[in-house]
């Protein structure tokens, strides 16, 4: 073999700004000084002529207007460094650029075989020691569990780099199939059950043991010709299957549920046989009945909800958490994450088209390290945001699919373990020429199983049992991938091409568990499935049986495919360079069964796999003037309140939690499709927040628009997550009742993120947080009957702690505050009813919706921010009748044509929001509040809105609205906020300040 | 006859949908065709009167924008797309369609040494922002009665306009695109550090036509954050008047 090394040299020193927000927390380096590059490893059989290797370097490498390369050590470099670092990636990463550096030489050396893989190079200046650059390189610009790195003078550089030249090839050696014995003791299998990352308990590991060894299956696996022992292969698959992520455990079991005295909402003892049977899948259901909805099309049984807005097309919407991938590599996590919700989308019914993404986030604030130090083993929180960011920015840049809502949530309990919240909307006609309802899968057994896609690697392996696990110095590291979403876009044109030309008969996506999770629920319809693991195309060799089977390699959907078609079906995906594999066949005897080669190394019996568990029994123990909330930290001192409204806005509006994110917004793209209606920032700065993604729906063959929102208050949960879930659902439907969406055409996700509700040694208070779980159900089924919001999809993730040492050694445990995000999806019936935040001229009223506590503090930002004494509000069935209400009134006077404007109020309060409708169009407002008046202008509430109503309307407005509404201000050219008590607040000021710009 | 558009999708390309739908609604009649389908069908190019390069992250940006994607083209349809222009015939490239162009060697200037690029923003960062353009006065043929100014949205990675060679190099080469009116659009505003803010250019027969904004999506005036006039549209409608002009010239010397 032959290795060539292929290094590019930018012809002039370029830095860019955005090297600085990965390493400006580091003194001795500045972005300024850093100039980033590339480099190319190439291996052939070949012998490369210095001709081709200078058509490589010069056609296929560089970009020869701004590029020089080099192939040996002797050529001169003009340019101007002192210093290298180079980040390669460790064996079997994937590596996108190197792909594509491989489809680009195959189109010029077809006959020869080349293997590429590529790294980061980046050139330096100023006075840096090895260790320097060695930090530099380890803590900001390179993951250990990814890359290696190499650190170098200039003249080390120009010789060094080419000695040894070695290329990060896998080299594995598949292992045999091996039988585990389940004969022998429990403690003896927990200890290989925890050696091989299958986190299952020692109940279930008995459930298992008892079905081996039952003369049952005894007898069935003789016949069959196996031993009576499972293999690696079979518990691996049940592993995956029963695995927390992959099964939902917790919200099936069986809960004791009991509550001692306290100040919150009285929830009655009880035992809940289920939490998903008695609370989400009982509101939805009791909805439907209730309203007569027969717009929810498909809820809870796919890969994602399914609704009908409209007469042609049907919609879908999911979202998703990756929280321990994005742990370990925030870049790689959160882009294998909203490719992952993609597919979900892709894999929904008979597929639909991924129409928009939506993002939220939750993190530790950088400023943490001003108050303490981190455990190790922590990603410091910028790198996090950052390469989270990334993520999303790559996932939906580069798949085409625009961006159009999300948040970003900062609290110090997510230091431990951020959330990354991914949501895809898809689009997908109820009908095609092959298909009567594209939202049915319609296989059945004799059909072919047919993967498509990625290739398999070692990858992702024991992804799904990893994130059911809490997150130690000691993650895996397979656990970790990077997504290619080059590969995925090529199967979604794929796919959307043969569903048109009706070749398959079903679709699901691979996600956690991989083929393991993908064929074997497929295989529930059809009743059984055969495939033969040898024949699923690898990355490279040495994968054993068992990891064919549960890599969760990316970029892969499996379908159903009837035999007359598969030979078109396979011809399409060639023709467009997309790879698709006959595995097998479904079959309706029962069993899963695996093939390697003619081996059979897995029978499984389907209702043993998906039924045999059974459920948790669980006690659940609410009592929290007893077990108060606890932060790891001690440091949270708050500030001393003085002087007037031009002290504190400025600090209040700059707040993580308020500030505008505009710049990491802009960074997405939000609008191609050509559809974004409302974009994420409004008004002619384009620089107003909006309260909702709204997207038109004609482009995607329907009419009409749709918005998309969130809700996620998770910090009411110190309290109690019954108030939390009011909140976060509440603010959902208000952010798209607010944008012009019909709150009788509403629909709900839920996704819960919770920290570990499961008793053990290492969590005294796990009753507690699952009495917050039942108590955030009992809420969530309380408004969305009330608002009549059906949940139509979500999912959980249950393990969001991180057990460490600080830096004495001492044991720390974080856990995220119990959290639940609301995402919202409401039909919005025409472009009239587009309502966006910024006020729209001078002269308007301005109109607060609902009623404020004005007589003491309420929990806030601002009571965060600031030492008041702050106090929670219960908040009754009756005022949430109250605010239903006035989501139906604001819709109707939206349809009237009445609001001009109109913004929610969240964190900061009434001000914060005024300020956020002025900042749009550059309009300053006159209110009639005194400016001393705190509490009212800083609460925050539920069904809190600000309207602006041109005059001529004041009196149709007052007529809907009557008490319910109340006069406050009007808009005026001024670029000032003005108060009864004749304090202005120039607002240039405050948007700067807001903007993170002062 | 109505004017014949192929749109060009696949290998990562994403807007084909709004740019099919852009051509159609100035009464052109669109084609999305997936790249490996014209390779396997070359002269299928010549049946069309215009070539659309749409926006996207054609293999997935990597080694930089366009790049792979450009040396596709040359390698499979070079030929044909130098015939397709020689007959009077349009292309347009937006966004990554532009970058391509550009590594193609289409833009500025084809049968020259390359003498531009299309580099990473000055910033480093990727924007999506709706950016006033100014139009030049140029020979391009795609944006004439364009108002002085227009808004459409920017969304890129990769869109600093870099000329070769050193200072007094590049001032030539700028100097000679203006000379050409080559030079179709430049931003109001220096948002990625293109030299002298250009936003568009068209090659020395007007006919070729890249732009990093994407006017296919300032079509509708509900995606204008302005809630102003939508001027876009005559781009597309120029392409299709200009085709249908052609083609009844050539109908009548039939």
């Amino acid at each position: 073999m032959n290795i060539y090394r292929f290094d590019i040299f930018p012809l002039s020193f370029v830095s860019k700004k955005t090297l600085e927000a990965r390493i400006n927390n580091y003194s001795p380096v500045k972005a300024q000084d850093v100039c980033a590059s590339k480099t190319y490893w190439l291996e052939t059989k070949k012998e490369l002529s210095q001709e081709e290797l200078a058509f490589i370097g010069k056609e296929i490498l560089t970009d020869p207007v701004i590029e020089d390369f080099s192939i040996s050590p002797d050529k001169n470099q003009s340019l101007d460094f002192e210093q290298a670092i180079q980040v390669s990636f460790k064996p079997g990463v994937q590596d996108n650029r190197a792909n594509s550096v491989k489809k680009a030489l195959e189109l010029f050396f077809p006959k020869e075989n080349f293997t590429a893989y590529s790294g980061d190079l980046y050139f330096l200046k100023g006075d840096l020691s090895k260790a320097d650059l060695k930090r530099l390189a380890t803590e900001f610009l390179s993951n250990s569990l990814l890359h290696n790195i190499s650190c170098f003078l200039k003249d080390e550089f120009i010789q060094d780099r080419f000695k040894d030249l070695k290329t990060p090839k896998v080299e594995a050696r598949a292992q045999e199939v091996e039988v585990v014995d389940f004969t022998q003791s429990l403690e003896k299998l927990n200890e290989l059950n925890q050696q091989r990352v299958w986190a299952l308990s020692l109940e279930e590991l008995k459930v298992i043991q008892d079905h081996y060894t039952e003369p049952k299956t005894t007898s069935a696996r003789k016949k069959a010709g196996l031993c009576a022992n499972p293999t690696d292969v079979e518990v691996e698959i049940i592993a995956q299957t029963w695995s927390e992520h992959c099964k939902h455990k917790i919200f099936a079991a069986h809960i004791e549920y009991k509550e001692v005295a306290h100040p919150y909402a009285q929830v009655a003892d009880k035992m809940v046989e289920g939490i998903y049977k008695n609370y989400i899948k009982k509101s939805t259901r009791e909805i439907k009945q209730e309203r007569g909805y027969d717009w929810l099309i498909s809820v809870f049984s796919d890969n994602a909800g399914i609704v009908r807005f409209d007469d042609n097309i049907d919609l879908c919407i999911k979202v998703e958490t990756h929280n321990s991938p994005s742990a370990l590599d925030p870049y790689g996590g959160a882009l294998t994450g909203i490719l992952g919700v993609n597919r979900d989308i892709l894999g929904t019914g008979m597929g639909a088209k991924p129409i928009a993404n939506m993002d939220v986030f939750c993190f530790a604030h950088e400023s943490i390290l001003q108050k303490t130090k981190l455990p190790k083993g922590l990603l410091h929180p910028k790198r996090i945001l950052e390469g989270v960011h990334r993520g999303v920015e790559d996932g939906g840049n580069k798949s085409g699919i625009p961006t159009v809502n999300g948040s970003i949530f900062f609290d110090d309990q997510y230091v431990g373990k951020p959330l990354v919240y991914v949501g895809t909307v898809g689009a997908m006609p109820q009908s095609t020429k092959h298909y009567p309802k594209t939202s049915e899968k319609n296989y059945r057994a004799g059909d072919r199983v047919v993967m498509v896609g990625g290739r398999i690697g070692k990858d992702g392996i024991h992804g799904a049992t990893f994130s059911s696990m809490e997150l130690n110095e000691n993650a895996p590291a397979t656990a970790v991938q990077i997504g290619d979403p080059f590969t995925q876009k090529k199967v979604t044109d794929f796919m959307l091409k043969a569903r048109d030309l009706g070749l398959y008969s079903g679709v699901t996506d691979n996600g956690a568990g991989g083929l393991s999770s993908s064929i074997g629920e497929m295989a529930q319809i059809s009743g059984g499935a055969i495939i033969d693991l040898a024949l699923a195309p690898v990355k490279y060799e040495g994968l054993s049986p068992y990891e064919l089977m549960i890599s969760e390699s990316q970029e892969r959907m499996s379908f159903a495919v009837p035999r007359e078609k598969a030979r078109d079906f396979i011809q399409l995906a060639a023709s467009m360079e997309v790879e698709a594999t006959d595995l097998g066949e479904f079959t309706q005897d029962g069993q899963l069964k695996i093939y390697f080669k003619e081996n059979l190394v897995a029978d499984l019996n389907m209702e043993f796999l998906h039924e045999g568990l059974p459920p948790m029994k669980l006690k659940a123990k609410f009592d929290p003037l007893n077990n108060p909330h606890v932060p790891w930290h001690k440091n949270s001192a708050r500030k001393t309140l003085e002087g007037g409204v031009n002290n504190w806005l400025k600090e209040l509006l700059q707040r993580p939690n308020i500030r505008s994110k505009e710049d990491l917004v802009r960074q997405y793209d939000h609008e191609v499709l050509a559809a974004s209606a409302i974009k994420p920032f409004t008004g002619k700065t384009q620089s107003g927040p909006s309260d909702a993604g709204v997207i038109a729906l004609k482009n995607h063959g329907g009419s009409g628009y749709v918005a998309i929102g969130n809700g996620n208050q998770p910090l009411y949960s110190h309290f109690d997550p019954y108030l939390m879930a009011l909140h976060s659902v509440d603010e959902a439907v208000r952010n798209v009742v607010a944008s012009g969406g019909d709150p009788d055409k509403l629909v709900l996700l839920d996704n819960f993120c919770w920290p570990d509700p499961l008793p053990g040694k290492n969590n005294p208070d796990a009753e507690h947080k699952l009495a917050g779980l039942v108590r955030a159900n009992e809420a969530l089924y309380k408004i969305c009957k009330i608002y009549g919001a059906p949940l139509v999809s979500g999912k959980d993730s249950m393990k969001n702690d991180f057990s460490g040492a600080d830096e004495h050694g001492n044991p720390v445990k974080i856990s995220v505050p119990p959290t639940l995000l609301a995402t919202s999806m409401a039909k919005v019936q025409s472009k009239k009813h587009l309502t966006t935040t910024n006020f729209k001229r001078a002269g308007d009223w301005i109109y607060l919706l609902g009623k404020i506590e004005n007589k003491k503090y309420l929990f806030s930002e601002f009571a965060r921010l600031f030492d008041v004494d702050a106090q929670v509000n219960n908040i009754q069935d009756d005022e949430l009748k109250i605010i239903r209400q006035r989501y139906q009134d604001l819709h109707s006077a939206v349809k009237e044509g009445l609001i001009q404007s109109c913004h929610d109020i969240s964190e900061g309060g009434l001000i914060s929001a005024v300020c956020e409708c002025c900042f749009g169009d550059k309009l300053g407002a006159d209110l009639q509040i005194d400016s001393h008046e705190t509490a009212l202008l800083v609460n925050e509430g539920l069904g809190l809105l600000v309207v602006s109503v041109k005059e001529k309307d004041q009196k149709a407005f007052e007529t809907k609205f009557s008490s319910d509404c109340a006069l406050i201000g009007k808009t005026k050219k001024e670029y000032q906020l003005g108060f009864s008590d004749e304090v202005q607040v120039e607002l240039e000021d405050m948007f700067n300040a807001w903007r993170g710009q002062s | 006859m109505s004017a014949k558009v192929l749109v060009l999708a696949g290998d990562g390309v994403n807007c084909e949908v709004e740019t099919a739908k852009a051509f159609e609604a100035h009464g052109g009649s669109a084609h999305i065709m997936q790249l490996n389908e014209l390779i396997s069908a070359p002269q299928k190019l010549a049946e069309h009167d215009i070539l659309a390069l749409p926006g996207g992250f054609s293999y997935g940006d990597e080694i930089h924008s366009g790049q792979v994607y450009a040396l596709k083209l040359k390698k499979h349809l070079f030929k044909e797309m130098q015939e397709f222009i020689k007959k009077d015939k349009l292309i347009l490239g937006v966004c990554n369609g532009f970058q391509i162009l550009v590594k193609l060697g289409f833009l500025p200037s084809p049968l020259e040494e390359r003498s531009a690029t299309l580099a990473g923003n000055r910033d480093g960062a990727f924007i999506d922002r709706w950016e006033e353009l100014q139009t030049w006065d140029s020979v391009c043929v795609w944006t004439k009665n364009l108002p002085a100014s227009l808004f459409m949205p920017a969304r890129h990675g990769e869109g600093k306009l870099v000329f070769a060679g050193d200072e007094k190099r590049q001032k030539q080469i700028y100097q000679k695109l203006k000379d050409n009116k080559q030079i179709v659009f430049t931003y109001t505003n220096d948002i990625n550090g293109s030299y002298g803010q250009i936003a568009g250019l068209t090659d020395p027969s007007g006919r070729v036509l890249g732009l990093m904004p994407h006017p296919e999506a300032a079509l509708d005036e509900e995606l204008n954050p302005f809630n102003s006039a939508t001027p876009s549209n005559m781009i597309f409608a120029n392409a299709i008047n200009h085709s249908n002009q052609i083609n009844k010239t050539k109908e009548g010397l039939l």
